[in-house]
């Protein structure tokens, strides 16, 4: 089921608030699970017997490892295997497949399984959990129910942020329920849908058109190049900002996930910004128990590498994927070595340029279907497909889309909410937004909910992880 | 207003909101069809293991909720003003208005689909009609009219070139110039009939039965209506009438449905309960049907392949003719023509619109 849909902002989530909220608090756990695991039923009826299998799993270990220390190394083993294999499995045997296909010449059929979804975000939860009871960093769970809601809290089930154990562990066993907590998770919540339904949505139906037209231009490649990074962002943060606020509304506080990544002067500054719980995910269990900065240039070069080509492959089974990745790790070694220090004595504005070309053409491989595809979009930028500068095509939709364009890029920054933060310094004008914020939500659910009646485009990208 | 107050309105204008919508959608009586929309609404799916568990359920609950909404036209009717006001999109759902009309983009021209089409025509030529005269012609779109404007449309010389370089034995007859934007409907695709008198002269001049057409017309306005493209923009737009065009001799004459064995006159006034008003004219979409005229002159007979454009044309034809017959392949196999209908000695002419020939996968 979608946040952005018409099912789950009138249907499910009016019935789960009603139930929850008329639920004595030492049921209210179980009211979550339930409502989490109809929610992932809806989408997947089959595949949540996998998703409960690897909570079982992830509880078993758990107790397993605190119950018998002497023993736990081998526990924390056959939990990883089992959670990163079910993932291996579905995700990424195919990916396999094909290349040993194509490597030795043999004819190994594929599995041709679907891809449960949020199974790359919940395996991360379930690992983080584990790793984290092995570590002594948090109590072992032993009440099924807890652990279950834990993993499968619909709020972020699907598509992140990817919420670790250690910051919701108080949580989970007692939360308070304010208006503060309410209205603050409200208005978020219809903040992200309307960057979803409004923003990344069109954004997202202007980069089809690049993609259906035979008509490209060179301007063309480059408005593609530019609306899809935008589109990505205000997807992937939206569902964020919708996680975070149907989160606040059951009394949780996750954390943040992005940080307007796009205003970033560096790649190492857009990766503190973008995407922050996968980061700091990759940081704490794979980064630093391969030794971190503190080893050698060689050692530090290859721990770079192993973190962001895993950064790339976990975004998806295809050799794209581990490109984009790569890139990353690649510019961030650089950045280590030498440009991070000559970019903050340049200007401001060519560290700007910097990261917003490089984003916009790592992006570009992103979203391309191979490799081939992403070169010719890349060369693309610079003509070398033999395409006009501009045609008529390129023109109309330009100016079809400018406003939205522009309303993007303008909220991709933190102009609007700097801007509110200082005018609700005075009180007379923060009485006034108080008067307002009510009124916006109803404009923005109405306006969100014409756009669910009557469009043809909405999917959500980060899903397909 | 403080915090306080302001956290307690919004939670419970949300909460309000939300529970609102779900209880007035619970217990509304589902709307069967969409006027505007032209199509039949989602009714609720049917509940059995096999479908819950092979997601089907959840998809056509999905289509269904969204279909039965309440308020749902008006809800579209201010996402294509938030289209077009608040974001200054130049179209909503492909559909933009130049000169106060209601267009729909078709773009860009598909050459295939065209090659297709002059394939298609070639094989019905050669099969039932190499010994006779055989004509085509091709009605544009209201998209041709608005060449070198800010707005996208196909290359319409160009599928006028295809069209001529590949279709063999059949004459062309050139309308393009007997036509105006506003020869069509404000707010539908289709042209309006009381403007087609050079149309009519045009083809009936080549074909060689203008000398025929003799009886003057008289215009009746019957109804006014909402075209296809009313629903999709919602801007400030002149409503449409449909009028007719009569005479002795059309209200004299008859429509045999092949598909239903029906007779009806030629414009066929229960179509006016139908939600598309444009049916009125030979009785709307249909694969099969013959006119007759009881007052021809002479015993020529004329058989035309066509698409929807071809209703209100050809009653303008009915004195020329003691028999005319219409053909719909998008609705019926050619090669099953000769089981209903006699193939010789007859005027033939193929009359397609641009957007049935850049769509021609449709054609069977």
């Amino acid at each position: 089921m979608l946040f952005s849909s018409i099912n789950f902002l009138y249907y499910f989530l009016p019935c789960v608030l009603i139930i929850y909220f008329i639920t004595p608090a030492k049921y209210k756990n179980g009211v979550l699970l339930i409502s989490s695991l109809l929610f992932y039923f809806y989408g997947e009826p089959i595949y949540i017997l996998v998703m409960l299998g690897e909570i079982l799993s992830a509880y078993i270990h758990g107790v397993l490892i605190d119950k018998y220390k002497k023993y736990k190394k081998i526990f924390l083993i056959s939990s990883i295997i089992i959670s990163l294999g079910t993932l291996g499995i579905f995700k990424y045997s195919d990916f396999f497949i094909t290349n040993i296909n194509s490597l030795l010449k043999s004819k190994i059929s594929l599995l041709n399984l679907v891809l449960p979804i949020g199974i790359s975000f919940y395996t991360f939860q379930i690992l983080s959990y584990v790793i984290d009871v092995y570590k002594e960093k948090v109590p072992v769970q032993r009440n099924f129910i807890k652990l279950a809601t834990y993993v499968s809290l619909f709020p972020q089930l699907v598509a992140g942020p990817i919420v670790r154990y250690i910051d919701v562990q108080k949580e989970i066993t007692k939360r308070e329920h304010t208006f503060q907590n309410m209205s603050q998770g409200i208005t978020r919540f219809c903040i992200g849908l309307s960057k979803k339904v409004l923003i990344a949505n069109q954004l997202g139906e202007l980069s089809q058109i690049f993609l259906q037209t035979n008509e490209k231009s060179i301007i063309f490649y480059w408005i593609y190049g530019i609306a899809f990074s935008l589109q990505i962002y205000f997807d992937f943060s939206a569902y964020s900002d919708m996680a975070i606020g149907l989160g606040k509304m059951f009394g949780f506080h996750f954390l943040e996930n992005f940080n307007y990544p796009y205003i970033s002067k560096s790649i190492t500054e857009f990766w503190r910004r973008w995407h922050i719980s996968l980061g700091t995910w990759f940081k704490d269990y794979v980064y630093i128990p391969l030794g971190g900065n503190r080893v050698g240039k060689i050692k530090l070069v290859r721990n770079i590498l192993v973190v962001w080509m895993l950064t790339g492959f976990w975004h998806g089974a295809n050799w794209t994927f581990i490109l984009w990745g790569l890139l990353f790790g690649i510019l961030l070694i650089i950045e280590k070595t030498f440009l991070l220090e000559k970019l903050e004595k340049m200007p401001k504005f060519l560290g700007h340029i910097y990261v917003i070309f490089i984003v916009m053409i790592s992006f570009i491989i992103f979203n391309a279907n191979n490799i081939g595809e992403a070169i010719k979009q890349i060369t693309g930028l610079f003509g070398s497909n033999g395409e006009e500068l501009i045609n008529s095509y390129t023109i109309y939709y330009l100016k079809s889309y400018f406003v939205i364009l522009v309303l993007a890029i303008i909220g991709a920054t933190p102009l609007l909410k700097n801007t509110v933060n200082k005018l609700k310094e005075k009180i007379k004008i923060r009485k006034i937004i108080n008067i307002c914020e009510p009124l916006m939500i109803v404009i923005l659910m109405l306006f969100v909910t014409s756009y669910l009646v009557d469009s043809s485009y909405n999917p959500f990208l980060y899903f397909r992880f | 207003m403080s915090d306080n107050v302001k956290n307690v309105i919004v939670t419970s204008i949300f909460i309000l909101i939300l529970i609102l919508f779900f209880l007035i959608n619970l217990l509304k009586k589902d709307t069967e069809i969409s006027i505007t929309e032209r199509r039949k609404l989602a009714e609720f799916p049917s509940i059995t293991i096999k479908n819950i568990l092979d997601g089907s359920f959840e998809e056509k609950f999905e289509k269904y909720t969204t279909d039965q909404i309440i308020k749902r036209d008006e809800f579209r009717k201010l996402k294509s003003e938030l289209e077009l006001y608040l974001f200054r999109k130049k179209d909503n759902n492909s559909i933009y208005m130049y000169k106060d009309k209601l267009i729909k983009i078709e773009y860009p021209l598909n050459e295939k689909s065209v090659l297709n089409a002059t394939k298609k025509i070639n094989e019905i030529q050669k099969r039932y009609f190499s010994d006779m005269k055989c004509y085509y012609s091709i009605v544009p779109d209201k998209n041709y009219f608005t060449n070198n404007s800010e707005y996208i449309s196909m290359d319409y010389e160009k599928l006028q070139e295809i069209m001529s370089e590949n279709i063999k034995n059949v004459q062309y007859i050139n309308i393009f110039d007997c036509l105006n934007l506003e020869d069509y409907y404000v707010t539908d695709i289709h042209w309006k009939q009381e403007n087609l008198q050079k149309v009519v002269e045009r083809i009936s001049s080549k074909m060689g039965f203008y000398d025929r057409l003799n009886t003057p017309y008289e215009k009746k306005e019957i109804i006014e209506f909402n075209g296809i493209y009313s629903g999709e923009l919602h801007t400030k737009v002149e409503k449409d009438k449909i009028c007719v065009l009569t005479n002795n001799i059309i209200e004299k004459s008859s429509v045999y449905n092949y598909e239903n064995g029906k007779e009806t006159q030629i414009y066929d006034k229960s179509k006016l309960e139908s939600y598309d008003k444009y049916d009125i004219y030979l009785s709307g979409n249909t694969p099969l049907i013959t006119i007759t005229n009881p007052n021809a002159k002479e015993d020529k007979e004329l058989i035309i392949f066509r698409d929807s454009f071809a209703s209100s044309l050809v009653p303008l034809f009915t004195e020329g003719y003691n028999k005319i017959t219409l053909v719909d392949i998008r609705y019926m196999k050619a090669e099953d023509l000769e089981k209903y209908v006699e193939l010789k000695n007859k005027d033939v002419l193929f009359l397609y619109s641009t957007l049935v020939l850049n769509n021609s996968s449709i054609l069977r």
